[in-house]
């Protein structure tokens, strides 16, 4: 399984690329929150958007899933909310809110996330009324 | 024969305009900026004290989309509607993707990060952490905008202070800088667009900035619209760097072992996501 994953991760990271720079949040369902137990892979610490990568599982058949899950702000923001590129860590067995890509894909917005071992919970909150789909 | 020709080619150097740069040509007058002295410096200590880090206010952090709307030229606006319902169906045509400068007035009415003011002598400048840390520079000693200013993101800036209020007037942006609703519902300005603000306290820990922005070719009328920011001293606060495309590549090594950023696949609404097995 951990071939398996690894595979795809470097799948992952030499796929072709589309600009995403600043962009709207309107292709995540806002109307959908799932939420996804798994283990963090990466989590990414940059502009202008911190990013959660995410393995699930492995389900009942023993695969596993790769997730990005996009926090809707960057790094300084998070920061003065007092996260740190140390909430997270590869490794950290977390339960995570999030509202999902429309296309289907593997990917959603952030919401919460609930760390497994201590209860901790991490969410971002962009205050009213910025908590937008727009929000950066 | 040969003095003939020497003698042309000596006077086509000495004649001003004969070759090189015009005596007409404003590039080729050299202005000096003096030297700030002592008591330039002095003046600076009775400016509004604007030291600090400000970000948003928490009531003024939506962007101005569905909170104040221009008034559009009829076509434009039926571009602004189209827009906005592609971006309610999840389809946003986004203007933010291509790294280039945001400009203004995006960098004041788009932001959710964090802005600081430095006042040097014959200047103000702004800094900015949204869209990739870049500056705005308004001159405040006295000068005039150029006859015919290069045209860029954040435009030509000139100001001076009335009392408390810094007044700042803006020419010069290039006709694809957008005027801004959201994320995805923007609009360029396509050219001839004027900004003219007036920055001031509120409160103690309170600024706001005032602008009308003037647009003939998109606008029917100026748009009036202002977005407020609080101050914070801490320095979780501060500014941080803020590249405006990082998020679209990922940390990873090379074959030899050498750290490198390698792409991270993106739909094509920009967010990013693991290709299926």
């Amino acid at each position: 399984m951990k071939s398996a994953i690894r595979a795809l991760w470097m799948c992952v990271v030499l796929a072709g690329s589309y600009a995403s720079a600043h962009h709207s949040f309107a292709m995540y369902d806002t109307n959908q929150l799932l939420t996804v137990s798994g283990t963090v892979k990466a989590f990414q610490w940059s502009n202008p958007h911190v990013i959660l990568w995410l393995v699930d599982g492995p389900n009942a058949s023993g695969a596993s899933q790769l997730w990005t899950l996009e926090l809707p702000t960057s790094p300084g923001v998070l920061t003065r909310m007092g996260w740190s590129k140390h909430s997270l860590q590869p490794g950290d067995r977390v339960i995570v809110q999030f509202n999902p890509l429309r296309s289907g894909e593997h990917g959603g917005s952030f919401r919460k996330a609930t760390l497994v071992d201590g209860g901790k919970v991490l969410e971002v909150k962009l205050g009213p009324p910025a908590a937008t789909p727009d929000s950066k | 024969m040969m003095k003939l020709v020497c003698c042309a080619i000596a006077i086509a150097f000495l004649l001003p305009g004969a070759a090189g740069a015009s005596s007409e040509d404003p590039a080729s007058h050299s202005v000096l900026d003096p030297a700030p002295r002592a008591k330039d410096w002095a003046a600076l200590a009775k400016l509004p004290d604007w030291s600090g880090t400000w970000t948003p206010a928490p009531d003024d952090r939506a962007f101005p989309l569905g909170k104040n709307e221009p008034r559009w030229l009829p076509e434009i606006a039926r571009q602004v509607e189209q827009r906005k319902a592609d971006d309610a169906a999840g389809k946003p045509q986004n203007v933010f993707v291509n790294c280039l400068p945001e400009g203004m007035p995006s960098f004041t009415l788009m932001t959710v990060n964090a802005q600081e003011f430095l006042f040097t002598p014959g200047r103000v400048t702004i800094l900015g952490e949204f869209d990739g840390n870049r500056l705005r520079r308004i001159y405040t000693d006295g000068r005039k905008h150029p006859d015919d200013p290069d045209l860029t993101f954040n435009g030509h800036s000139i100001g001076h202070w009335e009392g408390g209020t810094l007044v700042i007037d803006t020419v010069g942006f290039l006709p694809e800088v957008y005027l801004p609703l959201g994320q995805a519902v923007a609009i360029p300005n396509n050219g001839d667009m004027h900004i003219e603000e007036r920055i001031h306290l509120v409160s103690a820990d309170r600024l706001i900035d005032e602008l009308v922005i003037t647009a003939p070719r998109v606008l029917a009328e100026p748009w009036k619209i202002s977005r407020s920011f609080v101050r914070s001293r801490e320095r979780k606060f501060e500014i941080i760097e803020a590249s405006c495309r990082q998020g679209d590549f990922f940390e990873d090594k090379d074959k030899d072992g050498n750290a490198v950023f390698v792409p991270v696949e993106h739909e094509q609404g920009g967010a990013p996501f693991p290709p299926t097995p």
